[in-house]
Order: C-alpha cells, then sequence, then structure tokens
C-alpha cells in the first residue's frame, strides 16, 4: 500500500494538465484528494509508531548492484509525511485559487505534485541511492517551479541557481552516502542506524561527513550556500510556502536528524552544525530585516530557521533536539500559513512591498486572523505551538558554560528579530491607516483563504492538546533523531524557570527590535551598501568565470587550426613511443650492420633520393614525380623480396596515383612552394625524425624476437590440398582471410560512392547560383579506382 | 580439383569438420543483412522515393539480427565461428561475446532510428548521393568490428565505417562540411593508420592475429618482445579514435557540420567503437599492460570529462556543445577501463550504452529545435516553451540524463563508477566524475533557459523582426527522438535488467580466459604445424 | 636485411610525416601517400623477409619445396594497398573540391567548421 503511495503524485501530476483544461481551476479540489488521501494513509500509521513500531517495505530494485527501493516509516519520517501531504493538500487548493486564470495553470498542477512524490519519496526512502533519487528530484522540480516565470531573465537566473547549487550539493551527497556504503557496507538508512559507532570511528568518518554536509547545508540555506533560497522566492507564492519553507529546504535538515544517531555525538559534528546553523540564523534575520517585500522577509526568516534547526541539532543535548523538532513542526505550520497571507496581499493588493500597505483588516480579514495567528506561533507565544518550541530550545540551549552561553545568546538574538519581523508581516499591513494600493484590496476566494486559517488553528490545537500531540508525534520523532526513547513534557502552562525567563526576555527584545523596525532596516541596507558584495553576486561571478575560463581553455586546445592539431597528436605520439619504451626498457640491441647486395643497396638509395626530393621539390610537379619514384622503389623492393603480387599492385597503384594527382593538380592554381620559418622548419624536422626513429627501433625490437610462423606453415600446407591453390597469397586473400577482401572491396565501393557524391552534390549557395538543370549533370570527372 | 584424391590430407586437423549449429550464423547476420540492404539501397539510388523502403526494411532486418544475436549470446554464452570453417587462428574469427553482442544491439537500434529520422532529415540528394548505402554500410563495419575476433580484421572494420563516415560526412558539400571532413579525414586516418601499424608489430611478435590467440601467448611474449610499446601506440590510436584528451581534436572540428542525423549517428556510435577496441585490447588481450598503464588512462579520463564539459561551456552553438559532451562521456568510460574492477567496467559498459542513446537523441532533439527555431546558436535562440512545451518536455528529460541526473538512465553508470573510484580510494577520479557533472548540468541548464525559456523578441533585439512561423515537425523525426527517450527513462526507471548484463560483461572482461576457451576449446588443440612431407 | 628495411622505414615515415605536418594541405596529400607505403613496409618487415622465393607451389607438389617467403603479410599488404588507395582517391577529391570552394589549399585559411572569429557563449541566463 504505502509502496504504490509513493507513486500517487505522479500520477496525479500525469492527469494534472488534463483536468485542469476540464475544469479550470476547480480542478485544485479533484487534484488535491491526491495529497489528502495520503494524509489519511499516514495518519494510519501514528498509533503504531508511537507504540513504537516502525513499518518499513520495499521491492528489489537493482538487485545486482545491491539497491533496494525500500522505504521505512518511524517517526521522524512519519512526521515529514504527515507534513508533506496535509500541506501539500492545502497547497494545492491554495494554487487553484492563487493561479486561477493562468494559462499554466495545469502545468504548475503538475510540476507541484511531481515535487510531492518527491519529497514524500525522499523522507520515506530506506535505500541510500532511493533517497538521492528522490533528492535530486526534489531540485529538479524546483528549479521547474522557480522558473516558472520563465520570460523573466530573474527568473531564469534564480532557477539555474538553485539548480546549481542543490546539485553541487545533491552531488557530494551521492559521494558522501557512497563513501558510508563503502566505510560500513551497509546501503540503506535502517541499518545504518543500528550499526551503532561503526561509521563514527572509520577513518573516513570526516570525509563523509564533510560530504553528507554538503548536501544538507546546500539544500537547506546554510550560510554562506543560503542565497539561492531568497531568489527562489522568483516562483508563484505556492511555490514558496511549500518548497522554500514548509518542506524542501527541511530536506537538509531531514537528513541530518535522520543520520544524528549514526553520525552525530562527534566533536565535528557537535561543533559544524552549532557553528554554521548559528551563523545562518543571525545572517537571515539580519537579512530578513531588511527586506521590504514580505516575501523576501519571510523568506530571509525561513533561512533563519533553518539556522536554527540546524544548529539544535548539533548542539547534542536531548533538549536541544527536541526543541528542534518542535520548532520544525512549528515552523512548517507558521511559516507555511505566513508565506500564503503574503501571496492573498499580494493577490488582493497587487503589490508585496510592506512600505506600500497598511489598513487591510478590513477589507481581508480571514487572511489578517490567520497572520495574527501565525505571528503569534512564530513570535513563540502561548498558546502556540511555537511556545512549546522555544521553551524546550532554551532547555536544552541553557547551561553555564561558554560554548552554551554563546549559542543562547544567538538563539535570543535571532528569535527575537524573527519575532519581530513576524509581526512586521503580520501587523503592518493590516493596521494603520488605508494606503492606496494596485489594486483594490479584497479577500480572496475559500480556495485562497483555506490554507492559512486551517494552518494557523492547527497551531493553536497542537498546543492545547500538546500532551496527545508530543504521545502521538514529538516522542516518536524525537526519539527517531535521539536514537533512543524521548518523552516531551512541555505545554502551553508556562512552568517558571530559566526557559521562561528567557522567553520572556525574547519577547521583550522582539518587541524593542519591532519598535525599531525602520531604524533597524535602514541600519542594514547601510552596512549591506557598504559591504557591496555577497556569494549572490558571487554566484554570477563564478558562473560567469567558469564560462570565461571554458572559453578560454576551450580555444587554446581547440583553436581551430588543423597545423596544430597534426603537430599536437604527433608530439604526442612520440612520447607515446618513447616513454614506455624508456620505462619498460624495450630498447633494440644495436643490429648488425646490413649485408645486402649491391642492387639492393641501389634500390634503397633511389627510395631514399626519391623520398628526399618529396620534401625538397620547389614546385608540385616535381614533388609528385618524386612520389612516383619512391613508390616505384618500394614495388621493386618487393619485387626482390619474393612478392611479385605486391609489387605489381604497387607499381598499379602508384601509376594511377601519380596520374591522378598530376591531373588534380594542374587544374588548381596553388602556390608551387611549402613554406615554413627556421623554426617551424626545425620543430617539424625534429618531430618528423623523432617519429621515424621512433618506428625503427620498435621494428628493430620486434625483429629481434623470434619469428612464430605458426600461420605461415599453416597456409603453406593447406593452400594447395584442401583450398586447391597454388599461389598461397591469393589463396589467403580468397580463403584464409576472404572477410578482409570482402571488407577491402567495401572500402573501395563507398569511396567511390563518396567521392561521386563530393563531385556531383554542390552545395546549396552554388546550387541555386548555378543555371537550373546542371545540377544533377555537373561535370563528372571519373576518378573513381 | 581431381587433386582431391591425390592427397591424404585429415580435413579436421585444419577445419572445423562439422557445420556449425544453425543458430551460430547469427554471428554474421547483422553484417550480411546490412551488406546486402546496401548494395539493394545503392542499386536502387535514383529511385529516390521507394529507396527509403528497402533502406528501412534492411535496418529493421539488422536491428533483428542484432536481437537475435544478443538473444543467443545471452542464453548460450560467447558465440564463435571462424569463416570459411578454418580452425581458429587460421581463418578470420568472429566471436560475439555480451560485450559485442550487447553493442551491436544498440548498434541496430540507432541505426532504425537514425533511418527513420533521415527520412525527413536527408533530402532526395543525399538518398541519391548515397545516404542509405553510406548508413548500412557504415553500421556493418561498426557491428562487425563489435564482432570480430581478429585485429587485423577489426582493421579493415574500422576502415569500411570510416570511409562510410567520409560519405556521410562530405553529404551536401557546404563550406563547412568541406572543412570540418578535411580534418575529420586526415586526423582519423591518421589514428587508424597508427592502429594498423601496432598491428604490424604485433605480427611481429606474436605471429597470428587472432585476439584470443593473443591473448593467450601474451604471458610468454611479454619478456622477449616490446609489448609495452605496442600496446601504449595502441592506446593512442584507440583515444584517437574515441577522441579522449587531448586527441579529440577532430571531433568538435567535424561533428557540427553533417546533417544532424549524421551528427547523431556519429556522437552514437563512432567514439563507442575507439571505447570498444580500448576495452577489447586492454581487458581480454593485454591485461597485465592495463595494469601498468591504468594511472594515466585514469589521467586521461579526468581530463577528458572535465575539459570535455568545460569545452561544451564554452559554446555558442549549439550542435558543437553537444559534441563536446560527447568527449566528456567517453572520460566517464575510460575511468571504468582505469579502474578495471567489476563494478568500474560495468559502469564504463552501461555508461556507454547510455552515451550511445542519449548523445544520438540529443542530436536529434537539436535537428528539431534547429528546425523550429531556424538559428543553432545560445544567442540567438529562445522561444521553445512557448511553441512547443512537448519538445521542452522531451529536452529536459534528455538534459537531465546526459547530465547523469534521476530518474534517467545517466544516473546509474555514474554511481557505479563513482562507487568503484572510492572502493580503491581514487577520490579525485570520483571528483572528476562528479565535477564533469555538474559542469554538464551548467551547460544544458544554459540550453535549455536560453533556447526554451527565453522567449524570442527579446533575444533577438529587432536583429530579424521576421519571426518564422514555427515549422511543423515531423512524426518521423519525433518518432525516433521518442523512442530512444524512453530507452533512456526505462532504463534509468528499473536498471536492473541492463545492470545484470553490463555485471555480466564486467565479468566476462575480467576473465579474459573465458574468451580464449570460447575460441579455443580446451582439449581441440589442432597439430596442424606438426604435419610430416608426403 | 631486414634492419636495412626497418630504417628505411623510419626514414619513409620522418618523410611522410614532416609533409603531414605543413599547413598546404596538398602536401599533407603526399604525405599520406607515402604513409601508406611506411605502414606497408612495415608489415612486410614484420612478417620477416627472404629473398626472391615467391609463395607459390610448384604444379604437382602439394608443399612448397623449398623455403619462400612469408605469404601472410604480402596478404595483408595487398589489402592494405588497395584500402589506402581508396581513401588516397577520397581525400584527393575532397582536397580538390575544397579547394573549388573554398578557394585555398592553406588549412589556416580553410577554417570554416571552426572560424575564427567566433562569437563567445552568452553570459547572464
Amino acid at each position: 500500500m504505502t509502496f504504490y503511495a509513493l507513486f500517487v503524485p505522479f500520477v496525479a501530476a500525469i492527469f494534472a494538465p488534463a483536468l485542469t483544461r476540464l475544469f479550470k481551476h476547480n480542478a485544485a479540489w479533484i487534484l488535491a484528494l491526491a495529497p489528502a488521501g495520503l494524509f489519511l494513509h499516514f495518519l494510519g500509521f501514528v498509533e503504531g509508531v508511537a507504540a513504537g513500531e516502525r513499518f518499513t517495505g520495499g521491492v528489489r530494485w537493482l538487485p545486482s548492484f545491491n539497491v533496494n527501493f525500500s522505504w521505512f516509516v518511524d517517526g521522524l519520517s512519519l512526521t515529514f509525511a504527515l507534513l508533506i501531504s496535509g500541506i501539500g493538500t492545502l497547497i494545492v487548493l491554495y494554487s487553484g485559487g492563487y493561479l486561477k486564470g493562468h494559462r499554466h495553470q495545469g502545468r504548475f498542477f503538475s510540476f507541484i505534485l511531481m515535487f510531492m512524490g518527491a519529497m514524500q519519496g525522499l523522507v520515506l526512502s530506506d535505500s541510500f541511492l532511493m533517497l538521492f533519487v528522490f533528492w535530486e528530484l526534489t531540485s529538479i522540480t524546483s528549479f521547474l517551479l522557480i522558473g516558472f516565470n520563465h520570460a523573466e531573465e530573474r527568473s531564469r537566473r534564480s532557477a539555474i541557481q538553485a539548480l546549481v547549487v542543490t546539485g553541487l550539493g545533491g552531488l557530494s551527497l551521492l559521494a558522501g552516502l557512497l563513501m558510508i556504503w563503502n566505510i560500513t557496507g551497509l546501503s540503506e538508512l535502517s541499518l545504518l542506524l543500528a550499526s551503532g559507532d561503526l561509521l563514527r570511528d572509520s577513518p573516513f568518518y570526516l570525509a563523509a561527513f564533510v560530504l553528507v554536509l554538503g548536501g544538507c547545508f546546500t539544500k537547506s540555506a546554510q550560510f554562506p550556500l543560503h542565497f539561492w533560497l531568497p531568489n527562489a522566492m522568483e516562483a508563484p507564492t505556492p511555490v514558496s510556502a511549500y518548497l522554500h519553507s514548509a518542506t524542501m529546504v527541511k530536506a537538509g535538515v531531514y537528513l541530518l536528524m535522520r543520520l544524528n544517531p549514526a553520525m552525530g555525538d562527534t566533536v565535528p559534528w557537535e561543533t559544524v552544525l552549532p557553528v554554521f546553523g548559528g551563523a545562518t540564523l543571525i545572517a537571515g534575520t539580519l537579512l530578513a530585516v531588511r527586506q521590504t517585500d514580505l516575501k523576501l522577509m519571510l523568506a530571509y526568516t525561513t533561512m533563519a530557521s533553518l539556522g536554527l534547526l540546524v544548529m539544535l541539532t548539533g548542539f547534542g543535548t536531548e533538549k536541544a533536539i527536541e526543541g528542534a523538532i518542535l520548532y520544525l513542526v512549528a515552523h512548517s505550520m507558521f511559516k507555511g500559513c505566513l508565506f500564503m497571507v503574503a501571496g492573498n496581499v499580494d493577490h488582493g493588493t497587487g503589490t508585496r512591498d510592506i512600505t506600500r500597505l497598511g489598513g487591510l483588516m478590513t477589507a481581508m480579514p480571514l487572511t489578517f486572523g490567520a497572520a495574527i495567528l501565525a505571528a503569534l506561533s512564530m513570535g513563540g507565544l502561548p498558546p502556540f505551538f511555537g511556545f512549546l518550541a522555544k521553551e524546550e530550545m532554551y532547555y536544552g540551549l541553557a547551561s553555564l558554560d561558554p560554548w552554551s552561553l554563546t549559542f543562547l545568546a544567538v538563539a535570543m538574538v535571532g528569535n527575537g528579530l524573527m519575532f519581530a519581523v513576524g509581526f512586521a508581516v503580520a501587523i503592518k499591513p493590516f493596521f494603520g491607516p488605508k494606503v492606496e494600493t494596485p489594486e483594490h484590496p479584497h479577500e480572496g476566494p475559500v480556495l485562497l483563504w483555506a490554507g492559512p486559517v486551517v494552518l494557523a488553528v492547527a497551531g493553536l490545537f497542537s498546543a492545547l492538546f500538546s500532551s496527545e500531540f508530543h504521545r502521538l508525534i514529538s516522542n516518536p520523532m524525537a526519539g527517531a533523531v535521539a536514537g533512543h526513547d524521548a518523552d516531551i513534557t512541555i505545554s502551553v502552562v508556562p512552568h517558571l524557570g530559566t526557559a521562561l525567563y528567557l522567553s520572556l526576555a525574547t519577547v521583550a527584545l522582539g518587541i524593542a527590535f519591532y519598535l525599531g523596525f525602520d531604524r533597524l532596516r535602514s541600519g542594514m541596507a547601510g552596512l549591506l551598501t557598504a559591504i557591496g558584495w555577497g556569494p549572490d553576486r558571487g554566484f554570477d561571478q563564478v558562473i560567469d568565470g567558469i564560462v570565461r575560463l571554458s572559453t578560454v581553455v576551450t580555444r587554446w586546445v581547440q583553436n581551430g587550426r588543423m597545423e596544430y592539431y597534426v603537430t599536437a597528436t604527433f608530439i604526442l605520439l612520440v612520447l607515446a613511443i618513447f616513454i614506455p619504451m624508456g620505462l619498460a626498457d624495450e630498447w633494440p640491441e644495436l643490429p648488425e650492420f646490413p649485408t645486402l647486395f649491391f642492387y639492393e643497396w641501389a634500390v634503397i638509395l633511389i627510395a631514399a633520393l626519391g623520398l628526399l626530393a618529396v620534401v625538397w621539390a620547389k614546385d608540385r610537379l616535381t614533388a609528385i614525380v618524386s612520389l612516383g619514384i619512391q613508390g616505384f622503389a618500394v614495388a621493386v623492393l618487393f619485387m626482390l623480396m619474393g612478392a611479385p603480387d605486391l609489387s605489381f599492385t604497387q607499381f598499379m597503384v602508384e601509376t594511377l596515383s601519380v596520374v591522378i594527382l598530376a591531373l588534380a593538380m594542374t587544374r588548381l592554381r596553388l602556390s608551387p612552394q611549402d613554406p615554413r620559418s627556421w623554426a617551424q622548419f626545425f620543430l617539424d624536422g625534429a618531430i618528423a625524425l623523432a617519429s621515424g626513429a621512433g618506428f625503427t627501433l620498435l621494428l628493430l625490437a620486434v625483429l629481434a624476437t623470434e619469428f612464430n610462423a605458426e600461420l605461415t606453415e599453416f597456409f603453406n600446407t593447406y593452400s594447395v590440398q584442401i583450398a586447391h591453390g597454388r599461389n598461397i597469397v591469393n589463396v589467403i586473400l580468397v580463403d584464409f582471410r576472404g572477410i578482409d577482401t570482402f571488407g577491402e572491396i567495401a572500402v573501395v565501393m563507398v569511396s567511390g560512392l563518396a567521392i561521386l557524391a563530393l563531385i556531383r552534390v554542390l552545395p546549396k549557395r552554388r546550387a541555386a547560383n548555378a543555371a537550373a538543370p546542371t545540377k544533377e549533370v555537373a561535370e563528372p570527372i571519373q576518378e573513381a579506382g | 580439383m581431381a587433386l582431391d584424391a591425390s592427397y591424404d590430407v585429415d580435413i579436421s586437423q585444419a577445419m572445423v569438420v562439422e557445420l556449425p549449429p544453425l543458430a551460430d550464423w547469427l554471428v554474421v547476420a547483422p553484417l550480411v543483412v546490412g551488406f546486402v540492404f546496401g548494395a539493394l539501397c545503392l542499386m536502387t539510388r535514383k529511385d529516390t522515393g521507394r529507396q527509403p523502403f528497402v533502406a528501412i526494411t534492411g535496418l529493421l532486418a539488422m536491428l533483428a539480427a542484432d536481437i537475435g544475436l544478443f538473444w543467443h549470446v545471452y542464453t548460450n554464452g560467447t558465440v564463435v565461428m571462424t569463416m570459411g570453417r578454418w580452425l581458429p587462428p587460421f581463418g578470420i574469427t568472429f566471436a560475439a561475446d555480451m560485450l559485442g553482442a550487447l553493442l551491436a544491439l544498440v548498434t541496430g537500434i540507432l541505426g532504425f532510428a537514425g533511418g527513420v529520422y533521415a527520412l525527413q532529415d536527408i533530402s532526395r540528394t543525399g538518398r541519391r548521393y548515397g545516404f542509405y548505402p553510406f548508413l548500412l554500410l557504415m553500421l556493418s563495419g561498426v557491428t562487425a568490428a563489435f564482432l570480430t575476433g581478429d585485429i587485423f580484421n577489426l582493421y579493415v572494420w574500422f576502415e569500411v565505417l570510416l570511409i562510410a563516415s567520409f560519405g556521410l560526412l562530405v553529404l551536401g558539400s557546404e563550406r563547412e562540411q568541406l572543412d570540418g571532413a578535411t580534418k575529420y579525414a586526415f586526423l582519423n586516418l591518421i589514428a587508424t593508420t597508427l592502429f594498423l601499424l601496432a598491428v604490424a608489430y604485433i605480427y611481429g611478435v606474436f605471429g597470428t592475429l587472432n585476439m584470443a590467440d593473443i591473448s593467450r601467448k601474451a604471458a610468454s611474449v611479454r619478456d622477449s618482445g616490446p609489448l609495452f610499446t605496442i600496446t601504449a601506440m595502441l592506446l593512442f590510436a584507440f583515444a584517437m579514435k574515441a577522441a579522449a584528451f587531448p586527441l579529440n581534436f577532430w571531433l568538435p572540428a567535424s561533428y557540427h557540420t553533417p546533417r544532424i542525423v549524421v551528427s547523431g549517428l556519429f556522437a552514437g556510435l563512432l567514439t563507442k567503437v575507439g571505447v570498444y577496441a580500448l576495452l577489447r585490447i586492454f581487458l581480454t588481450l593485454f591485461g597485465a599492460e592495463r595494469d601498468i598503464l591504468a594511472g594515466t588512462i585514469a589521467v586521461i579520463a579526468a581530463l577528458t570529462m572535465v575539459l570535455g564539459a568545460m569545452g561544451a561551456l564554452a559554446q555558442n552553438d549549439i550542435r558543437r556543445l553537444l559534441g563536446y559532451l560527447v568527449i566528456s562521456g567517453i572520460g566517464s568510460m575510460l575511468a571504468g577501463l582505469a579502474l578495471g574492477s567489476a563494478t568500474g567496467l560495468s559502469g564504463a559498459v552501461l555508461y556507454a550504452v547510455h552515451s550511445m542513446i542519449v548523445m544520438t537523441a540529443l542530436y536529434f532533439l537539436v535537428g528539431i529545435m534547429v528546425e523550429r527555431m531556424k538559428v543553432f546558436t545560445l544567442r540567438e535562440a529562445g522561444g521553445l516553451y512557448s511553441s512547443a512545451p512537448w519538445l521542452a518536455a522531451l529536452a529536459l528529460m534528455l538534459f537531465l540524463s546526459v547530465s547523469g541526473l534521476p530518474p534517467f538512465s545517466g544516473l546509474w553508470p555514474k554511481a557505479l563508477l563513482v562507487k568503484a573510484s572510492l572502493d580503491v580510494g581514487a577520490w579525485w577520479l570520483a571528483f572528476a566524475i562528479l565535477l564533469s557533472g555538474l559542469l554538464t548540468t551548467i551547460a544544458v541548464a544554459r540550453v535549455f533557459a536560453f533556447s526554451f525559456w527565453r522567449e524570442r523578441d527579446t533575444a533577438q533585439k529587432g536583429a530579424g523582426e521576421v519571426q518564422p512561423a514555427p515549422a511543423a515537425t515531423s512524426g518521423a523525426m519525433a518518432g525516433s527522438l521518442t523512442a530512444l527517450l524512453l530507452l533512456t527513462v526505462a532504463v534509468g526507471v528499473y536498471p536492473e535488467p541492463v545492470v545484470r548484463v553490463t555485471d555480466r560483461i564486467a565479468a566476462e572482461l575480467k576473465a579474459p580466459s573465458r574468451y580464449v576457451e570460447a575460441v579455443f576449446p580446451p582439449g581441440s588443440e589442432p597439430l596442424t604445424t606438426e604435419q610430416t612431407e608426403p | 636485411m631486414e634492419t636495412a628495411m626497418a630504417i628505411l622505414t623510419g626514414l619513409f615515415f620522418a618523410v611522410s610525416i614532416y609533409l603531414m605536418l605543413s599547413r598546404h594541405i596538398i602536401r599533407i596529400l603526399l604525405g599520406v601517400a607515402i604513409l601508406s607505403n611506411a605502414v606497408n613496409l612495415t608489415i612486410f618487415t614484420n612478417g620477416r623477409i627472404t629473398r626472391e622465393v615467391p609463395p607459390i607451389i610448384p604444379e604437382g607438389k602439394a608443399f612448397p619445396v623449398e623455403a619462400v617467403a612469408n605469404p601472410l603479410p604480402q596478404a595483408l599488404v595487398l589489402t592494405a594497398i588497395v584500402i589506402a588507395f581508396a581513401f588516397f582517391a577520397f581525400l584527393l577529391v575532397l582536397v580538390f573540391r575544397s579547394y573549388q570552394e573554398l578557394g585555398t589549399d592553406d588549412t589556416d585559411e580553410m577554417r570554416e567548421a571552426e572560424p575564427p572569429n567566433e562569437p563567445a557563449p552568452p553570459l547572464g541566463y
């Protein structure tokens, strides 16, 4: 059942365009059935998981490589699955309203459902490669969704940026997972989690850790790889709410939490994660303050929240992990809600610029209500779920050593800033005097306000019924992350204690930030202008740099000059002969001086003279005639060494070559000489002599070996007896190695046809210019050999 | 003929006495079909209306023969047949093991797809001057190269496919074709000539040309002959044929010049023959030399992968960009050869199959893109997402596949190769594989952004205000593209059947004695040279 | 004898490669013609050399009566000669047609497929 559930969103994605064509935006109601059904399906697991059960299953996928298509459901993956399908349902509905009437709404549904399938597969995957496949699928669908407004260059840029950054991370993750596989011999998460210290104790732990982190940090937008996330806001708002806040960006956090039992509890883990997470938290909140676009403010707080989650996950105390999982759930609800609120404001008024909005409370009451509830949760106030999360994380961080105090301070400042931003988003557009907006403000249809309202209310109810929620959701999830049972007791009833004081201090800090919000913003704006450079600009520089560098390198290597190609080839050839010969000491012995008859010397001398004459010929005709001389000399040599057939063929071929060459050359007005500069002459000469010497040395080395004449004796023996031929060469050609001859004939035939094509087929330009009828009957030159 | 009686000769010492089983003839069936239909197409070349049907029938028959051969080898193991019934190593042996049969099968698929695509892409003049005969003979040459068990015969097939490729390359005689063909022809001729030269030296050392015979004699010759230098020369020649860096000059110089269907088939087939030869030479024949050269091959592989992908980033012309992607893929295959482990070899062969299909499909895709846009440079491209969303979907899938992203066929060989690299601690090779994947992703994402997402008018800035009416894409072109695409999707989603085959190939390559034993069954050693004079 | 032949082939290779390193395509073509001779001589020499006795079995005999020249390399060379000639003919026509269309035999001036002023790839997105 769960196996099929994995494919449900993809199937829905296939039908989405057709359904949208039929029912227009109302197709959302039908399509939302898919995630809703999945939500119900996963609800069925809740009791079992709360009772400590784990559900697994799957099929063999690539057994040759020991890869299964296997899923497993425990507290962590179940919570994620519920968030994905639950929020997914709301998002599909919301998209129905948000993109109502859009030309490509069907395509949009399709992409978002595909994403849903990918994300769901990611969190349910057991096998490493399956995890990677779904991981990359989320990047790809995200690419498509960010580039949805494809005519805008900014959208294209953001899409490519997201693809490149998360793609880079994906490759790092792949390497990391394969490395873990190599270290432990395990390729399934469930087995890895049960493997104890196997991975931690490996000398390659650090390498695997860094590689996996590369994947998680890019996906979850950790500083300084965060820049793609705010840019991803180019996508339509449902995408921002769903992918870039509630689900996809949490994939990195998910994987860190997932691997915590196997990789956590080490010095690198508990150093790198909090440091990067903390930096991301502070950077994200500060950058959020700088923004005026509602979506961008939310985007940067998302980044900050991801930082907070990573920080807590790596901090190492039990309460910190519990805080992390509570915050994760809370964040998904309030941030998803706030994004949809921002979308509604945009939709209703035509702008998202916070400085141009105000007094929308009466025009958009439902949206306003949802926004306030979500902001309260985001600010960590009771009785909302965010409050529980904040209390728990302060329990986890509060300790008196400097390390903990540092991160406590980071968390408080970060939370305070997020408090301010959250309320800025929830209050500024709705209170105060009405401001003129591009469109007349109005509340959208039910499709638009249902999502935010449901999420906001969920944030309230999950906190009110916290003990049940902890039993069913939080405890199993925290248990899965910590690697042993967890018992979360935090509830909306405030307990007097450190955590509460810290919460109050945070709220005070937040109010202070809120009141000074405009000053804070201009201060940040000034600071960022002063810095002037950021990783986002850096991305452009890197991509342009890669393209430019590639262009320079490629044009240098592949410079279009044939002379250079040939020269490089032969230089490499010289190296390919002499280096191995030297390394393996395969030099030939110095041979004895050959004893030849004088006529043999004479023929060799003629061949050599012919060759040199070709080189030194001052005009082309001399060169061609000299070519003939060396060719005939070779023919004579064949004759002298018992190869009359060869000799005849050589005579024929050389004669033909010379005649054809001479005929062709007289038709061309070519410069008669072959000018080379002295440097060129010496270089070419050296290469030529070295190659020649190399071939000679190799031949001498070969000749020094004892010849195995087995084949020759066989041919001599059976040429007459079986094949009935007295000329052994001919018998070899037509019988023993007849296939060679067959291929040779094919070569000759094809070459003739190719020559015909070369001569007869005129390029379009010429054919157009030439008088019409001559096209097919251009002058035939009979040259086929 | 009357002499027969006068010689008392024991035929069984020289020939295979009993006829080989009928199914074994499948080993030559693809090339017989190819040659017969090549000749038929040549005869009907002036009948340009009917000739395509002859050709398509021939290509289909060839594909059927390839399927039959593959199935036969898959069920019965290596099929060996020596021409003229002479005992090996005296005649020319054809030996189809899984590697040869698989590559022949993919060749048959690509040939058929190309033949269908060409129905639209090749003009009447092109047909009249031999497109289909060239195609069939090139396919025959490629298939025969995969199947022959004789190294000189391998050279002959190299020449057959090379001359046929010349014919395809120059068809049209455009200016850039002539320039491209000149570079292609001379540089490739140098490569095949060096191969022939190496064959000559091998003959001088071994006295035999049969590959299995060479394989079993290599150990005894290794001490006396200059084997290492000869194998280095073979590496040089085949690396050049395979377009490995730094011997890849000819490929970017020429692959963008002919008709797109020709480029596509070249990209799918020709370089892979070089890769096949490298696998055959360095695993079946000269394993010990491969061990020594492995480091060099690994460096070549890494450079080829990365510089190939960089070359793709450096292009404005989309067709040339694809040429560099071909090169980059060759690097991955060489990486598998360098690793030499079962996983690595399986990955290399899987990559070869993936690359053959996907690169051909990519060229076919670009053919359709160019047909609709009338331009082939990134600077001028645009508007396809709006005008042809279906094409965008196909393109995206192919782009993901060539980048090695899931859920397409490129992922699996890449994962296998990275795993194999990490197995032996060659982290830098793994890094190169992943880096080339990333660079490829950037390159194809740019193509997608520029030619699909970007709208046309913003790209042209008023240079040509005439928006060419988007031509309807013909069914033949779209059909063959889709068919190839489905293959990469199928392999991507359920790779097991193909991986099982490539694993078996890797096992066969790791145990060259099995190839030798298939050609020379143990216990049937002929005693020919012991013949006494009558 | 074999030593002399080995040295002679070296000279053939050197001359042929020197010619192929020219910028003028017609010289390259001459180089290709000589290269084929060089390779053929190498094949021939690799089969070891004997003088003057062609591998023909006399009438009425089942075997060669005396030591004859090695027939196999001769067969290989025959195949190679014909293939090389077919290629030579093709290349010659290719050069001829290139000259007709492009008006030059200087490879540096023939740059149509990889033009020297090719635009760089676009930056941006």
